[in-house]
């Protein structure tokens, strides 16, 4: 039985949390693999503050279409929403107690992202929000019958427009591209069919909540995957879900997410998608067995990933007790850095790893992490800052997964050496 | 890591902008930049090179359309809108291309799909900008300064640009970026010390290049606009290596009232444009630089209840500079042949503009080359 050391506790921390966070390190230290995993994927539930006033549906969708005025003003409100939205999801970023149930829901939001810029209904970004949450280790069954009801989801790929009369293929074509089968494994018509399928879900038009709209629903006999008949939208979903590519889709991508971002091992993926299928899409249960994997914890596949936005800016100031910035603040440096939360760059959500790096992103990695410990390095001065208590090595296996790119400061000091390690090369990966 | 595993990682690195230092060493900016103007919210073309003798212009445009006695002839029975008379003086000694009727079929309407359709030059949703595919492959080092927040066009792993309010606050905030060698021991460390490093080399060029810069003797406007053009006019003067800078001026959007609002902006483009094409002429800069706008889509033909326009598909851009050969280039708008939202048809592709400045400018293969090139490089 293989047990944690310190640096493989560091690894598990930083690759499921928001920061290799010191006490959670030590909580782990000493624990059998199964049993460390376990204690991540079972941390105490940990819910969000009451989200920010927002406008409902049916006040800014009728003002979008009245006239151009109208539609300004809806976006200006959308805006304002959206930033105070954005600031909610940071803040519980900041405070939760459950790490990884957000980045499991950070990485559901990449994967069936919605948009307040199309939307323009940060009401709507906010329950589609809860939704991730509720279902992030939960039944990827229940998730994706879920997700395409959601109304974000319904608006931001015009679901709620595809009418027998017009259709609208956008939702059907991304459910099948980036939601379940990926590109290849599918023809053009089973795009129109599955379109077909899902006419008439639709939203309310009194209070925004999904409806089936039974004088819109096309009941065309059409040729799904080789299977033949009248189907709903629901229908279509079991049948993606009785794919196996689907299984491979979703374990491809939480592979990329959490073991490796360019080395992949189909074969250790198609017997987790397997076991994923036979477990009827536990996400728990898949996640458990991903962790578990001796490829999570080969140390080549160690420092391989490079931290988003969210792991630099929150997960940072979970590990180190520095001075933080306002959350009005945050909410601007996650739009410098090219994770605005709610706010996708398109229907793929964020391209992620190596594409968080570029010059002008690294400036502000740089920019941040340098302000954020600026404090007083000198060790004779007493600054409060609360620093584990251990030696440098220890200290430099803390805060980073792979050696120091850069030689380590020469005068003494835990602040001095702390700051050091931050503004290394080696603390951008994970 | 040893000066002989360093080259070796050195050799497996897909570019070779690991050797910036060498070319920062070449004296004067280089002699192919491109500089893009991105007109924000979607321009109406059809105001700014008008029909003057199309009875339907005036048809569908009751209270918004350019007075026909107060447009500026150019030529083809068109005319310029008279806010941007400062730019006449270069469109009569030939160094102005109008192209008309650019853009895309079915156009999208929304301002940021089609904003990334341009800056992508896919429909296909990519994450890269187009720029981040041609530029390196084009020079080592730097590739691209942007002179706002968004990269757009620079978007990318591999594309060497760097964002700007000015050179100034840039030249503060890189002082934290030190040099560093590029270390293998993961594919993202290695992409991270390869950008840090090229951070680092473009820090230092622009601290030598500007720290004392020649100082043009051609007055900007002080807006936000007449201010940028002025940083990237002083950056080409100063021999500053990039071969694209990007600028942006906003507010094209224009539902309601649309006539003061895009002459004000038609009047900002035009007077900053005529000041940075005299920088240029006074430096003998202005046959190495092509200014080039876009924008995310044109106008709808008719106007609307506001005295505005709504977002329409076809449009017309200006390319501009020493080597450019002016004229009118594309069919005229045809405002009896709209597409199915009464927006003006996009016979020209877009990418056939990028791959004329890939192939004909930069000289490199052109992605595009299957929609042929324009004509209007002398």
């Amino acid at each position: 039985m293989q047990v944690l050391t310190f640096s493989d506790a560091r690894h598990l921390v930083a690759r499921t949390g928001l920061g290799a966070e010191w006490e959670t390190i030590q909580r782990l230290v000493g624990k059998p693999r199964a049993v460390a995993v376990d204690l991540v994927l079972n941390q105490p539930i940990s819910l969000p503050g009451a989200p920010p006033a927002m406008s409902p549906w049916n006040k800014l969708e009728p003002l979008r279409q009245v006239n151009p005025q109208g539609r300004k003003q809806a976006w200006v409100i959308a805006q304002q929403e959206g930033k105070l939205l954005q600031g909610w999801w940071l803040n519980h970023l900041i405070r939760t107690r459950s790490p990884v149930v957000e980045r499991m829901t950070l990485f559901w939001h990449g994967l069936f992202t919605s948009s307040i810029q199309k939307t323009l209904q940060p009401s709507f970004l906010y329950k589609q929000n809860v939704l991730l949450r509720h279902y992030a280790l939960g039944n990827f069954r229940y998730l994706l019958h879920e997700i395409a009801k959601d109304p974000a989801m319904l608006v931001y790929l015009d679901g709620h427009q595809n009418m027998r009369s017009s259709p609208n293929e956008n939702f059907a074509r991304e459910l099948l591209e980036l939601f379940t089968l990926g590109r290849g494994y599918y023809r053009e018509s089973d795009v129109k069919a599955a379109t077909q399928a899902f006419t008439g879900w639709s939203l309310d038009p009194n209070n925004g909540t999904f409806v089936k709209r039974p004088d819109q629903h096309s009941s065309k006999r059409v040729t799904f995957l080789g299977r033949t008949g009248q189907f709903d939208g629901d229908e279509i979903i079991d049948i993606l879900l009785q794919h196996p590519r689907t299984a491979e889709h979703i374990v491809t991508l939480l592979w990329r997410e959490f073991i490796n971002p360019v080395r992949l091992d189909q074969g250790i993926i198609r017997h987790l998608a397997q076991a994923f299928r036979q477990s009827d899409y536990d996400i728990r249960a898949l996640m458990r067995a991903l962790l578990n994997h001796e490829a999570f914890w080969v140390k080549y596949n160690r420092g391989t990933i490079t931290k988003s936005p969210i792991e630099i800016l929150i997960g940072t100031i979970r590990m180190v007790p520095y001075p933080q910035e306002g959350i009005t603040e945050l909410v601007n440096l996650c739009r410098l850095l090219g994770q605005e939360l709610f706010d996708p760059p398109n229907v793929k959500g964020w391209a992620g790893d190596q594409h968080w790096v570029n010059s002008q992103t690294l400036l502000v990695r740089t920019s941040y992490l340098t302000k954020l410990s600026r404090g007083n390095l000198n060790r004779r001065v007493f600054t409060g800052l609360d620093l584990p208590q251990t030696s440098n090595e220890r200290l430099q296996e803390w805060m980073l997964a792979v050696p120091a790119v850069n030689p380590l400061p020469r005068i003494p000091g835990d602040r001095r050496l702390v700051r050091g390690l931050l503004l290394d090369p080696a603390f951008q990966v994970v | 890591m040893k000066r002989r595993d360093f080259l070796k990682v050195a050799a497996t690195l897909p570019t070779l902008s690991l050797l910036p230092l060498t070319s920062e060493a070449a004296p004067g900016s280089p002699d192919r930049i491109v500089v893009f103007v991105k007109l924000g919210g979607g321009n109406d073309g059809l105001n700014m090179v008008v029909p003057y003798q199309d009875p339907q212009y005036y048809r569908l445009r009751p209270t918004i359309a350019v007075p026909r006695h107060l447009a500026l002839p150019l030529e083809q029975n068109m005319a310029l809108n008279p806010y941007m008379k400062a730019l006449m003086p270069f469109w009569k000694a030939g160094e102005i291309a109008w192209i008309q009727g650019i853009g895309y079929p079915n156009t999208d309407l929304s301002h940021f799909r089609s904003l990334d359709i341009w800056e992508t030059a896919s429909a296909q949703y990519r994450s890269e900008g187009w720029l981040n595919n041609i530029l390196p492959r084009f020079k080592q080092g730097l590739h691209g300064i942007i002179l706002d927040e968004n990269a757009g066009p620079f978007c990318g792993k591999d594309c060497n640009a760097i964002t700007m309010q000015s050179p100034e606050v840039f030249l503060s905030q890189v002082s934290l970026i030190q040099d560093i060698r590029p270390n293998a021991t993961s594919p993202a460390l290695r992409h991270i010390t390869q950008v840090q490093h090229q951070l680092y080399a473009a820090g230092e060029q622009l601290r030598t290049k500007m720290s004392r810069p020649q100082g043009l003797n051609v007055p900007f406007s002080t807006s936000v606009f007449g201010r940028r053009l002025e940083s990237v006019a002083k950056m080409i003067i100063n021999g500053v290596d990039a071969v694209a800078y990007k600028v942006e001026l906003d507010g094209f959007d224009t539902h309601v009232n649309q006539v003061d609002t895009q002459s004000n902006l038609l009047q900002h483009l035009s007077v900053g444009l005529s000041s940075f094409a005299n920088a240029m002429k006074a430096a003998g800069k202005w046959d190495n630089v092509l200014v080039v706008t876009y924008s995310e889509f044109g106008r709808r033909v008719q106007e609307n209840y506001g005295r505005g326009t709504d977002h329409g598909a076809g449009s017309t851009h200006l390319v501009m500079g020493g080597r450019v050969r002016g004229g009118l280039h594309g069919d005229r708008p045809r405002l009896n042949e709209l597409d199915h939202n009464m927006n003006l048809a996009s016979p020209i592709d877009f990418r056939k503009l990028y791959g004329t400045i890939t192939q004909n400018w930069w000289r490199q293969r052109n992605p595009w080359a299957g929609l042929g090139v324009l004509p209007i490089l002398s």
